[in-house]
């Protein structure tokens, strides 16, 4: 009684003043707890006396009859109706139990229902099924024929309608293991992976840009192949949640485990000029916690990100614990390594070694002019001490110094940032410091800068270098660099103007230097300091450098050459190793001015280097530099309170003494067998991919607020029968679709409409529009287009003009792919946040923005509008009325042919005469010029009447609804 | 005039059995169809109330009471207005010029480009007294001068947001990031549409791009079918309202009869009232086919009212935006969005914002006065403003090649109201004398959206959807109505 008919009452009337929120609670009365219900409020009158209404302070308010008594107060506008406190008082009077909510308590199988038709079921689902039809007074419906359980089939496995040929097959198949055979063939298919990836981008919120109003490309399409490859391969679920949560942190991470943590890199990345990189970086994090939730728990834990739960049994507090687990990473790009791309990268290394090589052969007098330069360039060169820096500071990216005295820069960065760096040195009479700046692959762009939204990748911007010693500002005389993006030049930092800087875009994954030449030399180092700011719209910290002195009293300049290259000029040439040796060859290869005819060949050899594809990862931060998470009053950035630990919600079974208090630990304790939402809320959504609506219809709320299961005993041993099952999703489906539940016909009697309009009991089978991708992938396959290529870099394929470039901020000019790639399956297509694919939009995909649990199916004139007119669909009726027109035998047998390719079943004699006269009432026509032909059919071979009709013929066939639902 | 009841006349049951092909079926399947056509607004309550799911989502619904404004359209600036330059002159600041603010007046304020010691700029053009109202003009909106007794200014906006695509979304959605159903569609939501021959929400763009992109006019977590529609500058003005290459009307025609009897046929056999909603969608795609080019056709338009707008029938522009907005309104459309992006003038206020005002000025007045003389301005609102203001400070950058431009400033704005049960001639509320805070009569975005919900008939804390575990508004928790704006 109490989950099913007093919690809702309660949740509804009085939790939102009495319930888990401590902030809002008044009269210091709590009724979502027994004891605290009894023990009464700040009155100490007891709100329920167990047994005794009459006693019970809840039962007089409720039927108190006086404004200022009544609850809910009537300011409140939100008054009990005479059945919801009769029922108040019917539970107090039977003892005012208390059982915790439904999708707290642990899953269990009970045993099968008995049922009275038992010839029905084919397996346990059936059971649960069948014995509330019964209780109903309803019967299942038959099953439905061949046709329509081989494209139902086809369609909630792979995706795809069958051809006329697999439909065919199957419905000749008099085996009486066919269905079997073709469940399991399906299920092996790689297309499989595709349909079901779908849905789980849309919890991901997968798409291919940053979003906000910028809306820049990204690349993170890896992530999207490793789900598919991962469901095609049927990774076990709780695989599938580890590695996509925190693959980084299990011991030896492979790079594919790596890529899995893509799924929280799908927020989106505010790359405004101006913001606070913190704020979004913030709201990044908030977004983790909430498709957490959702994704696994099924709870709408966001609400408590501003205050405890008004409903659920989440604390503020929890909720910050909880986000601390997902708040310890940082978010570095991976470069995939293919090995495809691996090896033809080594086949151009070789030959540029080879070349290299060679270089020499092609100058007269090698010998003797590299001797010069060596002579020429040890004479100019300026002797650098390297200074390692004794301590290393700033206001919140992390310093660490290297072995080779350089710093690496890592953590959080602002749009304001200073690195301090104190030296002590022996020198004497410092005439100049040198800055390094250093690549380094852990960098965007390969750094040496750490800029990654905004501005240029792994680009830096050095506003101010300033030199201290014994608490005095040095002047510096003269600033040079070997490298500077226009006019960021490197004296740009000494003229105390924070607005103008140094910059290296254009040179970024190469080294460059800068001197700074003091005015004075300095007589002591012993106390001398560095800082540098850092100052841009967004933030541009550098990620490596290096500092070094020189006493040397000419003047010294920054030169384009590497300092491992200046050190050895300035050894004598025995003292050089034969590593340094090879350094300065190189450096006088690769500058010589007469080779550079010779060079240009390896430049161009360089420029084919294939690049590896990027992806987007978590990685946590090392322990030295944990990033803390602290409570937020009202979910404010800008209002941070005390520090929280990582911990999960008391309401649900405790971490593991022996868990780690990280990501890993979050994600084992996810799917471990005692959490009772994972199992429940995977479940149900996996049945309501195939039956349109969940056990529990909110397929995102399991909590107070959600609906209650329609077959609670059904969804529990679903959840159950998961686990038992190694966490198998595809065995699962099967169990699934070898239903007689699913297997039943889907037609909708006027006594199912009035009686369950919803279909909640499941007295028929499922009847549901298709997906926007769906639909689109099925009317490709029917006119022969479809691309069955799988993964790789999302694809451009026709749409209207205008849709990513008219009123977006953030163009993106719509180049349409080529060839095949013009008609890839529909989750490959390029997602763009701010202007979505049209299609699909108009079909209720999702944008990425948000995650999404269950989708919207709406039915609209636009979408008419879509199929009816859209060019690509015209494109694959002109590809159809191609294949019609080439095809041999009599117009009613191509007509029953095309019918086929597009709704799979035969059509019925009426069917055929119509379209048959259809398509003859279009040819002629045509061939009296009525109708331009050529324009309909579009150009190609063939007589275009018949192509015309043909062409508009499928076009019908499109747009009818047998063909747009799956039923 | 358009009669926005020839709807109802146009889609009896008659008509569709008549016109549609459609014979008489089972009773059942007549029920449905009656259904997914007709337009019950006596049948539905409140917006709140659970709607069966055979009811129609767009079926004219009364507000909680008795409305002053039917329909609205939102002319939004985006990119964010100076309001020194435009409405509130504060001549303290041109003898400021110059001379840094003092930190007790900045506060903590973060800000996207400028440092906060950023010097002062004064106000960059002429200002002067108009109207009986007597309201406060820039000389660069001579035309807004001209019906200034018809407008409210409101002059104490202001906002949590200083980022443009995160301060427009809240602006339109409550909320700063996506995700959250859209003003439009919060209206669509409770009060459905008046017209089947066009859709019902519609978004316009005349301007370089708009930084929170479709999030702005999206339904969020409501039925997609309350999305805001593109009305487009090139191609089709709705997509794919054309038919393909060679498909003559009688083509169309005849396809869609094929259709509708197909789909007849299965909706007898298979009885599922979605069926019945997809005929009655395929026969509003063919209505829209027509009514979208006689909406874009702009010859019916006298001269002088082309003149009056200053809109070039054939060239996109705001000005034809604003005579759309018009016709559209005419046509039964509820909400109607302008952006017109272009605003954020970090360098050179004075440049772009005579540009802008070039552009807007003339068509937004227009827009007021047309409405006006055709009775129409009573019942629907227009609003005008962008999504946050400008800085008292310059910004001047000449790395980025900026100068005399204003940074973004949350603190405090100026929008502008006209019709739809606005109190006309009112200017309201006020900023100190640097124009940096609000000092009397605050209005947050927050209370703005309530205001504009009131106006509608709705009470803005009950106009909810219940979404993932709970009832959510367009005001989050927060919004007021500002009263002293009613008429």
């Amino acid at each position: 009684m109490f989950n099913n008919d007093v919690r809702p009452i309660l949740a509804k009337h009085c939790f939102k003043c009495h319930g888990p929120d401590d902030k809002a609670r008044k009269a210091k009365l709590r009724l979502d707890q027994r004891d605290a219900a009894r023990r009464g409020g700040r009155s100490k009158q007891p709100a329920i006396v167990p047994g005794h209404p009459e006693q019970s302070e809840l039962i007089r308010r409720i039927f108190a009859e006086d404004e200022g008594e009544i609850m809910p107060p009537p300011t409140t506008k939100n008054p009990l109706t005479e059945e919801e406190k009769q029922i108040l008082k019917r539970w107090i009077a039977a003892g005012a139990e208390y059982r915790q909510h439904w999708a707290f308590v642990p899953p269990k199988q009970v045993p099968l229902p008995k049922v009275k038709q038992t010839s029905w079921p084919r397996n346990p689902i059936d059971y649960f099924i069948l014995a509330r039809l019964e209780a109903e007074g309803l019967k299942p419906s038959p099953e439905a024929d061949r046709y329509t359980l081989v494209r139902r089939l086809y369609l909630d496995l792979i995706g795809l309608p069958p051809t006329p040929e697999e439909t065919e097959a199957f419905v000749n198949d008099k085996s009486p293991d066919a269905y079997e055979k073709l469940v399991d063939r399906l299920l092996a298919s790689p297309h499989y992976g595709e349909r079901w990836a779908r849905r789980w981008l849309d919890l991901a919120r997968y798409a291919d840009t940053n979003g906000y109003e910028k809306d820049r490309p990204r690349s993170i399409w890896p992530y999207r192949d490793w789900v598919i490859n991962a469901l095609n391969a049927d990774m076990p679920f709780d695989q599938f949640t580890i590695e996509q949560l925190a693959g980084d942190l299990l011991p030896g991470a492979t790079e594919d485990q790596k890529i899995a943590t893509g799924f929280h890199r799908n927020t989106m990345l505010n790359e405004e000029g101006g913001i606070d990189p913190l704020e979004y970086r913030f709201y990044a994090v908030v977004d983790r916690v909430a498709v957490t939730g959702t994704t696994w728990l099924g709870l709408t834990i966001g609400c408590a990100q501003c205050h405890t739960h008004k409903f659920d049994p989440i604390l503020q507090r929890e909720y910050y614990q909880f986000m601390a687990f997902l708040n310890n990473a940082d978010e570095p790009v991976l470069p995939v390594h293919r090995p495809d791309i691996t090896r033809q990268r080594q086949e151009i290394e070789k030959k540029i070694a080879t070349r290299v090589a060679d270089l020499p052969r092609h100058m007269d007098n090698f010998e003797s002019k590299y001797r010069q330069w060596q002579e020429h360039e040890a004479a100019r060169t300026v002797r650098w001490t390297v200074l390692r820096p004794t301590r290393v500071k700033a206001n919140l990216p992390h310093l660490t110094v290297l072995d080779d005295a350089s710093v690496f820069v890592s953590g959080d960065q602002s749009k304001s940032d200073t690195y301090d760096l104190s030296f002590h040195t022996d020198l004497r009479g410092i005439t100049a410091l040198r800055l390094e700046v250093l690549p380094d692959d852990r960098l965007p762009a390969e750094g040496p800068g750490r800029i990654y939204y905004e501005g240029p990748f792994g680009d830096f911007f050095l506003s101010e270098f300033r030199v201290m010693a014994g608490g005095k500002k040095l002047p510096v005389a003269k600033a040079t660099h070997s490298f500077a993006a226009g006019k960021a030049t490197a004296d740009k930092a000494i003229d105390g103007d924070p607005q103008t800087g140094w910059s290296i875009n254009g040179g970024q994954g190469r080294a460059h230097t800068a001197v700074f030449m003091l005015a004075e030399p300095l007589a002591e180092g012993k106390d001398l300091h560095v800082q540098m700011l850092f100052e841009r719209y967004y933030a541009a910290g550098l990620g490596r450098f290096r500092i070094s002195a020189t006493t040397d009293t000419r003047p010294a300049v920054a030169r384009d050459m590497p300092a491992d290259v200046e050190d050895a000029l300035l050894l004598p040439e025995e003292k050089r190793t034969h590593e340094q040796k090879q350094r300065l060859l190189q450096q006088f290869l690769m500058t010589a001015p007469e080779l550079a005819k010779e060079r240009a060949e390896i430049e161009r050899l360089r420029k084919q280097m294939p690049a590896y594809p990027t992806t987007l990862i978590l990685a946590e931060r090392p322990p030295e530099n944990p990033r803390p998470t602290f409570l937020h009053n009202r979910g404010e950035f800008l209002q941070p309170k005390e520090r929280v630990e990582p911990n999960v919600f008391s309401v649900l079974p405790p971490l593991p003494k022996e868990a780690p208090r990280n990501r890993l630990g979050l994600a084992r304790w996810l799917v471990s067998p005692e959490n009772p939402l994972t199992g429940r809320v995977t479940m149900n959504r996996q049945w309501a991919a195939f039956f349109g609506r969940g056990i529990v219809p909110t397929l995102q709320d399991f909590g107070y607020q959600g609906e209650p299961p329609s077959h609670p005993e059904l969804l529990d041993w679903l959840a159950v029968e998961l686990v038992k099952q190694k966490w198998s999703i595809k065995k699962m489906h099967k169990l699934i679709v070898k239903s007689a539940t699913y297997r039943q016909a889907s037609r909708v009697t006027p006594e199912l409409l009035a009686k369950d309009p919803h279909n909640v009991l499941l007295a028929r089978g499922p009847r549901v529009r298709l997906e926007a991708e769906l639909l689109r992938d099925a009317v490709l396959r029917s006119s022969g287009l479809l691309s069955e290529k799988i993964g790789g870099p999302s694809v451009f394929p026709p749409q209207p003009p205008g849709v990513t470039t008219e009123g977006a901020y953030g163009q993106l000019q719509w180049k349409v792919s080529e060839g095949p790639e013009r008609y890839r399956r529909g989750l490959y297509t390029f997602s763009k946040r701010t202007a979505p694919f049209a299609m699909f939009a108009t079909f209720d995909a999702p944008s990425g923005e948000v995650c999404v649990a269950r989708r919207e199916v709406s039915n609209t004139p636009l979408q008419a509008l879509t199929l009816l007119n859209d060019p690509a669909f015209t494109e694959a009726a002109q590809a159809l009325g191609r294949m019609m027109a080439a095809r041999t035998g009599t117009v009613a047998e191509r007509v029953d042919y095309l019918f086929r390719r597009c709704l799979t079943r035969p059509p019925s004699p009426e069917e055929k005469a119509q379209l048959v006269k259809f398509f003859q009432m279009q040819k002629h026509r045509c061939e009296r010029k009525e109708l331009d032909a050529a324009k309909i059919a579009g150009t190609d071979n063939g007589d275009v009447n018949e192509r015309a009709a043909w062409t508009v013929l499928a076009r019908i066939l499109f747009n009818l609804d047998e063909a747009i639902v799956k039923d | 005039m358009y009669d926005i009841h020839e709807y109802a006349r146009q889609i009896t049951r008659r008509h569709f059995f008549r016109e549609c092909g459609v014979g008489l079926g089972k009773i059942a399947l007549a029920g449905l169809l009656t259904d997914a056509f007709a337009a019950r607004s006596s049948a539905l309550g409140t917006p709140t109330q659970p709607r069966s799911p055979t009811a129609d989502p767009l079926a004219p619904r009364q507000p909680h009471f008795a409305p002053k404004a039917k329909r609205v359209i939102h002319l939004f600036m985006a990119g964010a207005p100076s309001q020194l330059d435009l409405f509130d002159y504060k001549p303290q600041l041109a003898k400021l010029e110059g001379k840094p603010l003092p930190p007790s007046i900045i506060g903590g304020q973060r800000y996207a480009f400028i440092r906060p010691d950023a010097a002062v700029l004064g106000p960059r053009f002429k200002f002067a007294k108009h109207g009986e109202c007597g309201a406060e003009l820039s000389e660069i909106l001579p035309y807004l001068a001209t019906v200034v007794d018809d407008i409210c200014i409101v002059k104490s906006v202001h906002t949590d947001q200083f980022n443009h695509a995160p301060a427009q979304i809240f602006f339109n959605t409550g909320f700063a990031q996506p995700g959250r159903p859209s003003l439009g569609s919060w209206v669509l939501y409770g009060l459905g549409s008046l017209t089947r021959d066009l859709p019902a929400f519609v978004v316009m763009s005349t301007g370089s791009g708009i930084s929170g992109g479709s999030a702005n006019w999206s339904s969020g977590f409501l039925p997609t079918i309350y999305s805001g529609v593109r009305l487009r500058n090139q191609g089709d003005p709705i997509l794919n309202v054309s038919s393909p290459p060679g498909v003559d009307p009688r083509l169309q025609r005849d396809s869609l009869d094929l259709i509708g009897s197909f789909n007849k046929r299965r909706l007898e056999t298979e009885g599922d009232p979605e069926i019945a909603t997809r005929i009655a969608s395929y026969e509003m795609a063919f209505r829209l086919q027509t009514s979208a080019p006689e909406l874009m056709d702009l010859r019916q338009e006298t001269k002088a009212t082309l003149e009056m707008y200053g809109a070039d029938p054939d060239k996109p522009s705001f000005a034809r935006a604003c005579l759309l907005a018009r016709r559209l309104i005419e046509r039964g459309v509820r909400f109607v969005n302008i952006y017109h992006e272009g605003w954020d003038a970090h360098s050179d206020v004075s440049g772009n914002h005579k540009k802008n005002c070039g552009d807007t000025d003339r068509a937004s007045a227009a827009l007021v006065k047309d409405l006006k003389q055709r009775g129409l301005l009573d019942d629907t609102l227009v609003i005008w403003g962008g999504e946050f203001g400008r800085t008292p400070m310059v910004e001047t950058n000449p790395a980025l090649g900026r100068s005399l431009g204003r940074d973004h400033h949350p603190q405090a704005f100026t929008m502008w109201l006209a019709g739809g049960g606005v109190k006309a001639g009112l200017t309201y509320g006020a900023t100190d004398e640097l124009g940096f805070h609000v000092v009397e009569n605050p209005v947050h975005v927050h209370d703005v959206q309530a205001t504009i919900l009131h106006l509608l008939g709705f009470d803005h804390e009950k106009l909810t959807y219940r979404h993932a575990g709970r009832d959510f508004r367009l005001t989050d928790v927060h919004g007021q109505v500002v009263m002293d704006l009613l008429a």
